[in-house]
């Protein structure tokens, strides 16, 4: 037992520094969902103020899709 | 048997979000929410920690005991696996604040399935609010910190041409600085939540279905069972929700702390 020697777990402290896509899942569905809401909380206030019933929400909330797509291709594609 | 059947009998079902406030246990005063079950796991969390680390601590040997090596093994794998891996090396100087904050998280959540507790103070969102604040407080500290107030542009202005900017700009802003504290709480509150109650469920739903009706008696037993392999899963949700708020503060760090895009 006296030469045995303890287990050698790497202390990391010289690692390689992390890949940059680490919660890279989470960004992409907060930009998805995010945009969606954001422009079509938007779109309903534009609703609101000038009386329309719910065709600005409708184009905000596909404009604000779209742009969540836009994001993550340049956040997180290539 | 028959006294017990008569307390079983108003056995209040379906349990309702009043079940999450437990009466006050202090001898003092009227009743009031300021010191109950969940006031006392809350204090008792917290000097567990403080104690357990303290004394495995106080006298450390190279060939560890094992309580040592319980609290070793802990603190290295938050900060090994969880700050060093999503942050790089600099992680290791947030690795104190990521592995108390496990821990905090984990005794909390621990509490939903400890006999005779059986509560989580984690299922009252006020505070997976505040952790999830003091996180977010400190990703915005850090990236103020490395990049001045560059970091508004850095954290909010996608590499994209300028016509756009006005559309992702927002979208930018409410995913970074208000949906990250928000999902932060309530995922970890939600789960706790969850757990709670769906322990709640089965337990006075088996005593619902056996004083409404003796032969439904080998369902109840079912729904008891269900409790007991439902608590086995609520463990597993205890450790995995202790781990991703860990993980989703270490990676919130990072981008905080990254170069550029």
């Amino acid at each position: 037992m006296a030469g045995q020697k303890p287990p050698s777990d790497p202390r990391k402290d010289d690692a390689p520094p992390p890949p940059q896509d680490a919660g890279a899942g989470w960004l992409a569905i907060s930009y998805l969902i995010g945009g969606m809401l954001v422009w079509g909380g938007i779109g309903w206030l534009v609703d609101h103020w000038i009386g329309t019933k719910g065709i600005a929400m409708g184009i905000g909330a596909v404009i604000g899709g779209a742009a969540g797509v836009y994001l993550i291709v340049r956040r997180l594609g290539a | 048997m028959t006294g017990q059947t008569i307390v079983l009998a108003d056995t209040p079902f379906p349990p309702t979000v009043e079940d999450f406030y437990p009466p006050s246990i202090a001898p003092w005063g009227e009743q009031s929410y300021w010191f109950t079950k969940i006031t006392l796991l809350v204090w008792l969390s917290v000097a567990i920690l403080i104690i357990y680390f303290l004394v495995s601590y106080r006298k450390p040997q190279l060939v560890p005991t094992k309580k040592q090596w319980l609290a070793e093994s802990i603190y290295g794998f938050v900060r090994n696996n969880i700050a060093v891996d999503m942050i790089g090396r600099e992680g290791v100087r947030f690795a104190p604040y990521l592995a108390s904050l496990f821990c905090f998280i984990f005794v909390m959540n621990l509490w939903g399935i400890i006999p005779f507790f059986q509560i989580s103070p984690n299922s009252h969102i006020a505070f997976p609010i505040v952790l999830a604040l003091i996180s977010w407080v400190l990703f915005i500290y850090l990236g103020f910190k490395k990049h001045g107030a560059g970091y508004l542009k850095f954290a909010l202005v996608p590499p994209a041409p300028w016509f756009i900017l006005p559309i992702l700009v927002p979208i930018e802003f409410f995913s970074n600085f208000i949906v990250r504290p928000f999902s932060l709480a309530v995922r970890l509150f939600a789960n706790m939540f969850a757990g709670h109650m769906l322990l709640l469920v089965f337990t006075l739903g088996g005593f619902a279905m056996i004083n409404s009706n003796v032969l439904l008696a080998p369902i109840s037993i079912l729904s008891w069972a269900m409790t007991i392999a439902l608590t086995f899963l609520d463990f597993a949700v205890i450790a995995l929700q202790a781990y991703v708020f860990t993980v989703l503060t270490a990676s919130y760090i990072q981008g905080s702390l990254a170069e550029g895009h």
